[in-house]
């Protein structure tokens, strides 16, 4: 193993301890537990021990619902991170029940973050996604989207980012018309952006999409330009290869 | 370094971990807050001490030790007593609402709530060791905590640590004397679960640790009396690990021995000399009266039906000023008395070690697996055949997830374990 990921876990489980020690004593310090688990449990992840990483995640949710009054945007978080969890294990449908959760919470609490429930939309959107239930995936997105552009208008990458996934999911639909208009949106706000915003791996995969959109609809001209331009900003990034089925989620920042 | 990690679920395997810890410090020289005694060298001159102690900075031992129960009560006690400042808090697990003496609360409905705490706790004390040997697990396998959160722990131990030895001393319902109605119930659901997940069981009955006591002390005797019974023969099983001995045997040589069939692994254990509590050392028991005495039937510690069955392995361990030559005098003697079974002709696996425990001069541990145990299952299997035919108290179980026909299940398995015996005899 990864001499530097061993110290961090040794680190991180130390810390849990001495966390627990504390809510052993006052189980308002929580909390704490809670945060301190979430750091031990995402470097299990990378380590590649889901099962430790699911036991972490279910001993938090299971100390905060033995709260006498249970915070519920803590809850809400430990269900998206156990969602992430199982969507990285590929055990969707456990994911999507987890996301569900934790939307319903924020739905009925109204958290101050509009920002997270709008970003556990689009994952959901993605997991329903996998799992071919368009309809569900298209609903999820469409809030998602609503959500982003209330908070941020249209000129924003995370609004750009729904306007790809839902070209995506129109494209594996075969529904090539909107996936056009969804992929150009896209395209439209990323290369508006300011240069600190802009991500040259997003924005050579907007025109990837793009130009299977247009070899699709027969117009073999504007696909080569598109992936002419793709393969430069690919060039430009120095052997960065983004993983391109997963580059819109990364851009979401949904450990939230 | 070959760590053991104890693990104390329930309010009977906390009791015990009450004495057994006492006994261990006292043994290892360190006073009751894991700290060495002054004048004592037992402990900086024991190269063994990483096996049941975790050393910390300040030079202060914390056991290698897991306790929980889903009722604060028995934790509680150990935390205001002596040993306050002894066990790592992180490695307390404690929940309010309690079992209510149904295994399967312990084992679905509080359990799911709890078992991840557990196994997170657990995981985090094995990474402290280097090559952990095994667990040893105390509980009694007729309440609520330690039979159904027991055998939930079992079952995820056993997924989680394939290859480690799980050791369970499991104190299971009295033939005549009875804590509760749905003993039988709870025992018979957790003996399928033992037999499916550890490598050895100890079977102790109350009744018959009630009976040694009351033959070897002056007056009535009490749970801790019995509990420090328990306790002399944990630290006996365990005592070649943690010092230096000419005839060293671990965890998995007392496996190999006594387990002759894959499941039959249910054994019983006697120790010797038996004495009270601070009256060890008036009795000076010559080498022969001891090993007559820790293979003597009523000093064991379950019910065995000893008329009809055979020995099928029998492992002794003798501590303190033993001479070997003594030892293979008196043993091959004592061989020759036991009725072991046709296909096991070999004699009986020993082991020694220097140091006896605290105030004994010299002290023997006998674990033996005997096919007359079966008497024991059975017993269980026809007290849980007349109230399960009656329906009496299921409900108890259906409600919390655990179906009749689970129930069946297990008392099949458990019948089965017990025709096992009887036709291995």
């Amino acid at each position: 193993m990864d001499a530097t990921l061993e110290k961090q876990i040794s680190a991180a489980s130390r810390s849990v301890e001495e966390a627990r020690r504390m809510a052993y004593h006052d189980a308002a310090r929580v909390g704490d537990l809670v945060e301190q688990i979430s750091v031990l449990a995402d470097l299990r992840q990378k380590e590649g021990d889901f099962r430790k990483a699911e036991s972490l995640y279910r001993e938090a949710l299971f100390r905060v619902q033995d709260l006498r009054k249970p915070d519920p945007e803590l809850m809400a978080g430990i269900f998206s991170l156990m969602a992430y969890l199982y969507d990285r294990w590929g055990r969707l449908d456990h994911a999507s029940t987890f996301y569900e959760k934790a939307l319903k919470l924020s739905e009925e609490h109204g958290f101050q973050d509009a920002d997270k429930a709008a970003t556990i939309k689009n994952n959901l959107a993605m997991i329903f996604k996998s799992l071919r239930q368009t309809q569900k995936a298209e609903q999820y997105y469409h809030e998602a989207l609503d959500a982003f552009q209330n908070l941020y208008g249209e000129q924003h990458p995370k609004v750009a980012s729904v306007y790809n996934n839902l070209g995506v999911l129109y494209y594996a639909s075969l529904d090539v018309e909107r996936a056009q208009d969804m992929h150009e949106r896209a395209l439209g706000i990323r290369q508006q952006l300011s240069a600190a915003d802009i991500d040259p791996g997003d924005l050579s995969q907007t025109y990837i999409n793009l130009g299977a959109v247009y070899k699709a609809l027969g117009d073999f001209q504007r696909a080569e330009e598109c992936v002419d331009r793709a393969r430069k900003l690919r060039a430009g990034l120095n052997g960065y290869q983004p993983m391109p089925r997963r580059s819109a989620a990364l851009l979401l920042d949904r450990s939230a | 370094m070959r760590e053991i990690l104890s693990i104390h679920v329930g309010q009977c395997g906390n009791q015990i971990a009450d004495r057994y810890w006492r006994l261990i410090l006292r043994e290892h020289g360190l006073t009751e807050s894991g700290v060495p005694k002054e004048g004592s060298t037992a402990a900086a001159n024991n190269a063994n001490m990483e096996v049941f102690f975790h050393k910390i900075r300040d030079g202060k031992y914390v056991p290698r030790a897991v306790l929980i129960d889903l009722e604060p009560g028995v934790i509680a006690r150990i935390e205001s007593g002596e040993m306050a400042n002894l066990f790592d808090e992180s490695c307390i697990v404690r929940k309010i609402p309690g079992a209510a003496n149904n295994w399967a609360r312990g084992y679905n409905v509080e359990g799911e709530r709890v078992i991840d705490q557990i196994m997170n706790v657990i995981d985090s004390a094995v990474e402290k060791t280097k090559s952990l040997q095994g667990f040893l697990i105390t509980h009694s396998i007729g309440g609520g905590s330690g039979s159904g959160l027991g055998s939930l722990i079992l079952e995820r131990l056993r997924a989680a640590y394939p290859k480690k030895k799980i050791f369970c001393f499991s104190v299971a319902p009295s033939p005549l004397i009875s804590d509760s109605a749905v003993e039988p119930y709870n025992a018979v659901l957790t003996l399928q679960r033992i037999r499916d997940n550890a490598d050895a069981c100890v079977m102790l009955d109350n009744e018959a640790l009630f009976r040694i006591a009351k033959s070897r002390l002056a007056r009535s005797p009490n749970y801790m009396d019995l509990n420090h019974i328990v306790a002399l023969i944990m630290s006996s099983v365990t005592a070649s690990l943690r010092f230096p001995g000419k005839l060293n045997t671990d965890l998995g040589e007392f496996v190999t021995n006594l387990v002759p069939f894959p499941g039959n692994h249910f054994l019983t254990a006697s120790f010797a000399p038996m004495r009270s509590p601070g009256a060890e050392n008036q009795v000076r028991t010559n080498f022969p009266d001891l090993a007559r005495e820790t293979f003597a039937q009523d000093n064991f510690t379950a019910a065995i039906d000893w008329q009809n069955g055979v020995y099928l392995s029998a492992c002794s361990l003798f501590r303190g000023d033993i001479k070997a030559k003594e030892v293979e005098e008196n043993m091959a003697a004592i061989r020759k008395q036991l009725n072991f079974a046709s296909y096991v002709p070999t004699g009986i696996k020993i082991g020694t070690a220097d140091t006896a425990p605290e105030g004994f001069a010299s002290s023997g541990l006998a674990l033996v697996n005997h096919t007359g145990i079966a008497a024991v299952f059975e017993r269980l299997v026809a007290q849980f055949d007349i109230m399960f035919d009656n329906h009496a108290y299921t409900h108890w179980y259906e409600g919390a997830g655990v179906s009749r026909d689970k129930m069946a299940e297990a008392r099949d398995v458990v019948a089965d374990l017990a025709k096992s015996y009887r036709d291995a005899s």
